[in-house]
């Protein structure tokens, strides 16, 4: 495990965050995405074909709650720039976004509420779900790298002044 | 007295030309629609033609779009249980309500369904539709051409089918049809209610098999 990693998951507030926002991420994405009901009946499934979805939602979760933790740790307790954090919650949100809009009831409210402009965007977060949830990942993924580097820069000055 | 033998000899030409033009009217022309016909508080007129036993205590009414892959899901993954556990037993039967919102061509495609009834092949088409779906909404895979090409392999009439297409016969049913949606509550696809004897649930998503079977059963 990279010595960045240590620093920041050795606090326990900052683990804690990382679960919440697993867990917040993960079972919000699954409802949305029709892998977890809710009603009437508490239950979960993944349909046939749908497979690759879900490991895709599960990694979105997994490095956004390794990602904004770390970065969110810059800012705290090394007091650096935001920068970093906003590669985080970009990928984040438009890995979260390309599942939300389809046929269920978040894409029926933007079509009913924007009429054809909420129609056409519904469609392309639709049709491209699967390479816009690849490329958030290819953001947290990149945000991952440069925070690690930049925390072990970071530290290092910090211990040595 | 003359006259009016000739006056009542017109009318009774002009009720055997009506009577004999009504009769011979192509099938495209002529909706057969039970206007009464409800499943619990929904109006169910406009919809598909029952899929399995219409005296059955159970029904299921679907709202879908056809180009909705959560509906392909079901289609998929849970109706095939259903209806062999529950339709085909003569427990339970289906009715298809269009919810038509996705993109442009999921009218035009809920359309063709019931151009493809006319010729008594309506759940064939739907079958065929949800066989057919790409994961792309409005790629032109349920574009009037493709559409027409569906009912030229299912072996349809191509002139009833294709005027009946093209004069939109069937727009304003998958309207009323998309209202009865809006009207229930039902906000995405695809969206049930399952009515029984003893009242109706409603169901959002495309649920497992498991789920639609505990309702099922409590019901019977």
């Amino acid at each position: 495990m990279p010595s960045a990693i240590k620093t920041v998951y050795s606090n326990s507030k900052y683990l804690l965050l990382s679960i919440v926002i697993f867990s917040i991420m993960l079972v919000g994405l699954l409802i949305i995405s029709e892998y977890i009901f809710l009603e009437p009946y508490v239950v979960s499934h993944i349909p046939s074909g749908t497979e690759f979805g879900f490991v895709l939602i599960v990694t979105i979760s997994a490095l956004s709650a390794l990602v904004l933790p770390m970065n969110i740790f810059r800012i705290n307790i090394l007091k650096k720039s935001k920068q970093k954090m906003g590669g985080g919650i970009f990928g984040s949100i438009i890995g979260a976004a390309a599942g939300a809009c389809s046929c269920g009831p978040i894409g029926f409210a933007v079509i009913s509420t924007f009429g054809s402009v909420g129609a056409t965007a519904t469609a392309f977060l639709t049709n491209y779900e699967i390479p816009i949830r690849i490329i958030a990942i290819g953001i947290l993924a990149i945000t991952y790298f440069t925070t690690v580097k930049s925390l072990k820069i970071e530290c290092k000055i910090d211990q040595t002044s | 007295m003359k006259k009016l033998g000739v006056i009542l000899a017109v009318i009774v030409i002009t009720i055997i030309a009506g009577v004999a033009a009504s009769l011979s009217a192509s099938p495209s022309e002529t909706v057969n629609l039970d206007m009464g016909r409800t499943h619990g508080t929904i109006s169910t007129a406009m919809g598909s033609p029952v899929l399995g036993d219409p005296l059955a205590p159970i029904t299921i009414v679907e709202f879908g779009d056809y180009q909705c892959h959560q509906c392909y899901n079901w289609f998929h993954n849970t109706k095939p249980a259903i209806f062999q556990e529950y339709i085909e037993t003569g427990k339970a039967n289906l009715v298809f309500v269009d919810l038509a919102f996705l993109g442009r061509d999921s009218p035009k495609a809920a359309q063709a369904t019931y151009c493809a009834e006319d010729q008594e092949m309506y759940w064939e088409y739907h079958n065929i539709l949800y066989t057919s779906q790409e994961s792309k909404i409005d790629s032109g895979w349920a574009n009037t051409e493709r559409l027409k090409a569906f009912a030229f392999n299912m072996g349809l009439d191509m002139e009833l089918f294709d005027s009946c297409l093209d004069s939109g016969k069937y727009s304003k049913r998958v309207q009323y049809n998309t209202q009865q949606a809006r009207v229930h509550g039902v906000s995405g696809t695809p969206g049930f209610f399952i009515v029984g004897p003893d009242g109706q649930e409603q169901l959002g998503g495309a649920q497992p098999f498991s789920v639609f079977k505990q309702i099922l059963d409590t019901m019977i």
